[in-house]
């Protein structure tokens, strides 16, 4: 029998587990489905002003009007600067902080499951759930833009309509790049969360931090650190809605995102490893 | 380190079974400046029922935490059913089922939600078995009509109880239960003991911690006491409790009678204060008292002298801080080892 010399449970069993645990989470329920207010919102929003005003003014919310493809896109922009990654750090908080709290990850330890083996699957816990709700947003996006103001191509921003099928590869474009500049803040989010048992610092340093990059993002001498700010990389993202598509800085920028997820993974890892539980 | 070579580590397995299911040596843990933990040698000897007694705050918890690889020890060595940890921990723990400061669940799901959680990451429970096992776990310690209930609004008792049942998910070489009676009413703290019992009688070795001597009377067979951070005394409970059972105080006004009787019946005594100090060496407490009555030495009153972990225990819980009670217990120390 295998289960004699078993020191591991299966892994497969233990991801199952550690999502089963996020998604019966009350606030995480609540969480997503606040999430998918936000496109609603978006939209609505956006077909008033277009009502108003007429279909003239420049910028985004003139090429939304008939082409409803763009607003997933666009409310993933709007919400990337915050609250995806307050999204991010909730999961986080909750994995580390919020177990550690509770004592649960005592309990686990015991089990037991290695300390960087436990980090992997609360890492993919947080992936998953981020990559999820990214796509949630998207969804919803999708279905409100087709329903407000049709959805029979994508108007570029150089000017050019997409066919439906290349406007959903973009809006597919959009989740995935958009899920790895959070999975950069969530990572960030997982080291924070390893060195406390407070899920509400997690959350408010995290934002503290993203809030303080945006900032840092906005003084001209700081130039020569903005390319190494997570957050200044965010604004280059709009190069997804280009036609044709410029690919060099969404790969500086999922590179840069790439970066602070080793760096905020191994600081998680470093801490876990000798921590006294 | 302050340990000799004696006193460390050796490979004391006979065969494949180590002889103890657990064994630290010279374990110490700093937190700070504050010395948690001071040359703690416990030895756990395979099948025991082990109570670690002590004082809130002698180091119990932080023990046992470095017992099951949760806390790095500062100094020291920890063995862990034949495997020296931190390595081992992997082979050693899921053989361990653990109840650490109190019982840590999540609020927002049932008992029976709790456990399921916990079981899918014990690596003996294949994964078809972890429903069955669940269930069991909670029939035994009671839980089975509120497992479907969250655990926010389980009481203590029954907290406690899931705690329980977490450490009983898969049968283990050895249970650590850290003051498991917490927070139970009597009937609780009458279940509990049945389970160690029974687990007693299966053949797992049991750690058991508390404050309460009554507790560790009623369910271990061997003892540790605790204080300060250091094991001041252990061994088999019943040796701990009569350790010291040898001795018979008399108390009387006609000390040298007494003394000159008790020789001349080949007893050996000695003056004390209040009487005569009788050692019970080849002789019984009656054939002491028949001899000084025989020669008509006024007897007040005759009484063991109490036994070496009771006083010690006593002198650990009643008015911990006062310097008389120290110097008393550094003697009592002594008198244990």
């Amino acid at each position: 029998m295998s289960a004699l010399v078993a020191t591991r449970a299966p892994l497969g069993r233990q991801l199952r587990s550690e999502l089963r645990w996020i998604v019966r989470r009350p606030r995480t329920v609540i969480g997503l489905a606040s999430l998918c207010l936000v496109p609603i919102l978006a939209g609505i929003g956006l077909w008033f002003a277009v009502d108003g005003d007429g279909p003239a003014g420049p910028g985004l919310a003139a090429i939304v009007a008939g082409n409803g493809l763009v607003l997933p896109v666009f409310t993933l922009f709007l919400a990337l600067p915050l609250l995806l990654p307050l999204v991010g750090a909730i999961w986080a908080a909750d994995g580390l902080a919020g177990e550690a709290q509770h004592g649960t990850l005592r309990g686990l330890m015991i089990t037991p499951v290695g300390r960087l083996r436990l980090l992997g699957i609360k890492a993919f816990g947080v992936a998953t759930m981020t990559l999820f709700a990214v796509t949630l947003i998207a969804f919803v996006g999708a279905i409100t833009g087709v329903i407000l103001f049709g959805g029979e191509g994508m108007l570029t921003l150089s000017g050019s309509t997409l066919s439906f099928g290349a406007a959903l590869g973009r809006i597919v474009l959009t989740i995935l790049l958009v899920t790895v500049q959070v999975w950069g803040v969530a990572a960030i989010a997982m080291a924070i969360s390893a060195c406390t048992e407070h899920p509400l610092v997690v959350m408010a340093a995290t934002m503290a931090g993203v809030i303080v990059f945006a900032v840092l993002g906005i003084f001209s001498a700081l130039d020569w650190l903005h390319p190494y700010l997570i957050t200044s990389a965010w604004e280059g993202l709009s190069d997804v809605m280009r036609d044709p598509l410029p690919t060099e800085e969404l790969w500086r920028s999922t590179a840069l995102a790439g970066c602070y997820i080793l760096i905020g993974l191994s600081l998680a890892a470093m801490r876990l490893a000798t921590k006294d539980n | 380190m302050t340990t000799s070579t004696s006193a460390r580590v050796e490979p004391v397995s006979t065969g494949s079974t180590p002889v103890f299911a657990a064994r630290t040596r010279g374990l110490r843990k700093v937190y700070g400046r504050t010395v948690a933990v001071d040359r703690v040698d416990l030895d756990v000897p395979r099948g025991a029922v082990l109570g670690m007694l002590g004082p809130n705050g002698s180091g119990k918890t932080t023990t046992i935490r470095m017992l099951l690889g949760l806390v790095r020890p500062t100094e020291g060595e920890v063995e862990l059913l034949g495997k020296a940890l931190p390595d081992g921990v992997a082979q050693a723990l899921p053989h361990v089922g653990a109840l650490v400061e109190g019982p840590g669940f999540h609020p927002f799901l049932s008992g029976r939600e709790n456990l399921r959680r916990v079981a899918a990451f014990e690596p003996l429970l294949a994964s078809g078995d972890i429903k069955q096992a669940v269930e069991d776990a909670l029939e035994r310690v009671g839980l089975a009509a509120a497992a479907h209930r969250r655990y926010r609004g389980y009481s203590l008792g029954m907290k406690q109880r899931l705690g329980l049942a977490s450490a009983l998910l898969v049968k283990r070489k050895l249970i650590v239960l850290d003051e498991p009676t917490n927070g139970l009413d009597p009937a609780g703290t009458r279940e509990v003991r049945k389970v160690i019992a029974d687990l007693h009688e299966a053949g797992s070795t049991v750690v058991v911690s508390s404050h309460l001597l009554s507790e560790i009377e009623a369910t271990c067979t061997h003892v540790a006491v605790l204080h300060r951070g250091t094991v001041v005394a252990q061994g088999e409970l019943a040796e701990l409790l009569h350790a010291d059972s040898s001795s018979l105080l008399i108390v009387t006004p006609d000390v040298d009678d007494a003394l000159n009787a008790l020789r001349a019946g080949r007893i050996s005594a000695r003056p004390i204060e209040e009487g005569v100090r009788v050692e019970l060496i080849g002789t019984t407490a009656p054939v002491v008292v028949q001899t000084l009555v025989n020669a008509g030495v006024e007897v007040h009153e005759a009484r063991r002298h109490r036994t070496g972990l009771e006083d010690l225990f006593a002198r650990l819980t009643e008015a911990e801080e006062s310097e008389h009670n120290l110097s008393a217990v550094d003697t009592i120390e002594e008198g244990a080892r």
